[in-house]
């Protein structure tokens, strides 16, 4: 490892802007997109806290489910996936030390993805209007919530949206490995550089488990929506959607990750403690994000409870890459924090940059995956998941992974790159600490309370869970008490939401500054010499992760054909009997059973 | 490694290398979240999922005789 | 200051699900504590923080050296 000599001033700012222009105008318009998303999608979540808990509700119920809808898939899809392929391009252009091969294309895809996002807007939003405007023969609305799947029909436009999007999001990987090859030809003996690998291992799967929808919406939906087939099989729908519902979720975790490992370390004042740890987890999860999205099925009729059981053990496994992130990145911290003066089994937690948003941002956001951890493992027991399943327990479970690990660690890592992407000083730390403070407690707030919920049995996706002649009965308190700190859980995350906009925007219209600090990013203790050459063989893993894909879906897939028909049972469309002896799949799923 | 993971750090009073540091504190916290994790599991499983009648047709039941 | 502002602030933040369950886990144990009281003791312990953190140490006064910011 090559360390100069430290100094105290730079003679020249060498931030991302100064190194790769082009590209961060892209990057800068990706990050705007995702900021837009944010606010509208965040906006609307006030709105559903106070509706739901009968707090202040100024919209119609039915109008919940559209509130509910652009919710969902502004926050989870468009806020996330723009993000995502924002720090996807800096990690490989930093990484690779070149530019992407060619700028015109990097624009297309993010276009392409701009005018998906556009087009799925104005079908939900259109679910407002008194009376919506018909196109392509149909009335445009999409009330169909995040998960898009049967019987819930949305307009053809939608579905065209979110393949724009999905295709534009292929191109970007297109885009990354591109650039990569080329570097590669460039640089033929040389190890893939971490980013470059984490970048690369997540577009991988992310084809993987987008190829499920795909087939979901350009076979099934689609052509639904716009009458050429009469209908579908619901059930179908249901698990193509959740072969990539489960997927997705960490494909906006791993930018998360990604800054974890590669970010945090750096902020700590230490090094990553191991890169060929880092690698492993990454390939683990190339290997094991796609085949367990049944164990969103438990509670699904039509599932032979042997599938579900492969799902719940995959999904076991899947525990190991995150603890062993937990591991690496609380033990980078601590290399940081000794490196920094801190002594004792735990007082070098003091000696840790706690005044840096970007540091603190990111430590409370990990804290709270923990703790996800934890709700998440009640989720992925089988027997267990009964008592929680579709109930506000789930919602807050996702409100701690993809609403604060992910979209805190998002923005304490904004206040680094927008810097980084424009030249221009942060706006105001002091804001920011109190902003990242502020979401954490927020979500303290919100997501306990949704969690408690669950447990007596309060539905979610329901506008107004509160029924006559019957009563949820917490075990401690009242349903008031804990309605309200989901209402005051929304406040805060809203104002802290808004502060983090009001620093986005001051700081982009600030001046030029001379004073930000260089593009880097940690180096590690471990490096990847350590770390054995088949970790970079992509194919090898990617044959992998096919080939387990196959073992966990083709029978569940074939008996849920066979059993409903490809486009529901009043169809006679192509029958999977008609290539597979059935007596081979029943006796193949009693071996399951 | 290229000059992109370089560090500057002017807070630092000593450089660990990878003999030197151990990381007994990261043992520590994990150890903790681990013993969170099995109690809360514990109390999960044993008082919320088997203190609770059935979930779902134990509610059914209280619907439809209030109905 | 035995530690940072920042991190003060962060140790001030984490106070919070603790004093929300807390009551939760003290009904357990048949102590019902109500939303008052339990402001109350949120209060108490932020003073007794506040107090540590600003108490000198070893009691030779205000060296202010733990302060990383």
């Amino acid at each position: 490892m090559a360390t100069s000599p430290p100094t105290e001033v730079t003679a020249m700012r060498n931030a991302y802007v100064d190194q790769f222009p082009d590209e961060a105008r892209v990057i800068k318009a990706a990050f705007w997109s995702s900021f837009i998303a944010l606010a509208i999608g965040g906006t609307l979540g006030l709105v559903q806290a106070l509706h739901r808990t009968d707090v202040f509700r100024f919209i119609q119920s039915p109008d919940y489910y559209t509130v509910l809808t652009a919710h969902g898939v502004l926050l989870a899809i468009t806020f996330t996936i723009f993000f995502l392929v924002g720090t996807f391009t800096w990690a490989v252009t930093t990484s690779l030390d070149r530019g992407v091969v060619d700028v015109r294309f990097t624009w297309a895809w993010y276009i392409m993805m701009v005018i998906g996002t556009v087009l799925v807007a104005i079908a939900i939003f259109s679910g407002f209007l008194e009376s919506a405007p018909s196109v392509l023969g149909s009335e445009l609305n999409a009330d169909v919530l995040f998960t898009f799947y049967a019987p819930l029909e949305a307009h053809p436009i939608f579905y065209i949206g979110l393949v724009l999007f999905v295709v534009g999001s292929w191109l970007a990987g297109v885009d990354w490995f591109r650039t990569w090859l080329a570097w590669r030809s460039e640089n033929p003996d040389e190890r893939i550089p971490l980013p470059t690998f984490m970048v690369l291992t997540t577009t991988l799967f992310w084809y993987i488990c987008t190829f499920g929808v795909a087939l979901s919406i350009l076979v099934f939906l689609l052509p639904w929506s716009l009458g050429i087939t009469e209908s579908v099989n619901p059930l179908l729908t249901r698990t193509l959607f959740w072969y990539f519902g489960h997927a997705v979720v960490y494909f906006w975790l791993m930018p998360a990750y990604m800054m974890w490992y590669i970010m945090l370390p750096k902020f700590s004042g230490g090094k990553l403690f191991s890169d060929p740890l880092a690698r492993v987890v990454f390939v683990l999860f190339l290997l094991l994000s796609t085949p367990l999205g049944i164990h969103h099925q438990y509670l699904d009729p039509g599932i032979a409870e042997g599938y579900k059981f492969i799902a719940m053990t995959n999904t076991m496994f899947l525990l190991l890459p995150s603890l062993l992130t937990a591991f690496t990145v609380v033990a980078s911290m601590e290399h940081g924090a000794r490196q920094r003066g801190g002594e004792g089994y735990l007082g070098w937690l003091k000696a840790l940059p706690w005044r840096n948003p970007i540091f603190t941002g990111m430590a409370l956001a990990g804290l709270m995956f923990a703790a996800a951890g934890f709700s998440g493992m009640i989720n992925a027991g089988m027997n267990i998941n009964y008592l929680v399943h579709n109930t506000w327990w789930v919602v807050g479970h996702f409100h701690l992974t993809v609403g604060t690990a992910v979209a805190l660690t998002f923005m304490a890592a904004s206040y680094w790159f927008i810097p980084q992407l424009t030249g221009k000083e942060l706006w105001n730390r002091s804001v920011a600490l109190g902003q990242v403070l502020l979401w954490f407690i927020g979500m303290t707030f919100m997501s306990n309370a949704m969690h408690r919920s669950g447990l007596f049995g309060m539905p979610r996706r329901t506008a107004e869970p509160q029924y006559q002649g019957f009563d949820f009965e917490p075990a401690v308190g009242t349903v008031g008490e804990i309605n309200m700190q989901v209402a005051l859980g929304g406040v805060i995350l809203t104002l802290s939401l808004a502060l983090f906009l009001l620093n986005m925007i001051m700081t982009s219209i600030g001046d030029d500054s001379e004073s930000i600090p260089d593009n880097t990013y940690a180096g590690t203790l471990s490096g990847a010499e350590d770390s054995p050459r088949i970790l970079d063989n992509l194919k090898l893993w990617t044959a992998i992760a096919v080939v387990l894909v196959i073992i966990a879906y083709t029978l569940p897939l074939a008996s849920i054909i066979d059993a409903g028909g490809l486009f529901g049972p009043g169809i006679e469309g192509v029958r999977l009997s008609t290539w597979v002896d059935p007596a081979v799949i029943e006796s193949l799923g009693e071996v399951i059973r | 490694m290229s000059s992109k993971t370089e560090q500057r750090e002017p807070e630092h009073v000593q450089t660990l290398g990878h003999e030197e540091y151990d990381p007994i504190g990261t043992a520590i916290l994990i150890g903790i979240y681990f013993l969170i994790l099995v109690l809360l599991w514990i109390f999960m499983y044993f008082v919320e999922f088997l203190g609770n009648g059935p979930t779902v047709v134990g509610m059914a039941l209280t619907v439809v005789g209030l109905a | 200051m035995r530690i940072s502002k920042g991190a003060l602030l962060v140790v001030v933040a984490l106070l919070v699900p603790f004093v929300v369950e807390f009551r939760t886990a003290l009904s357990w144990f048949g102590i019902k504590l109500t939303i008052l009281e339990s402001l109350a003791l949120a209060g108490v312990l932020v003073i007794g923080l506040l107090l540590w953190a600003v108490w000198p140490e070893n009691g030779n006064g205000g060296t202010g050296t733990a302060d990383s910011s």
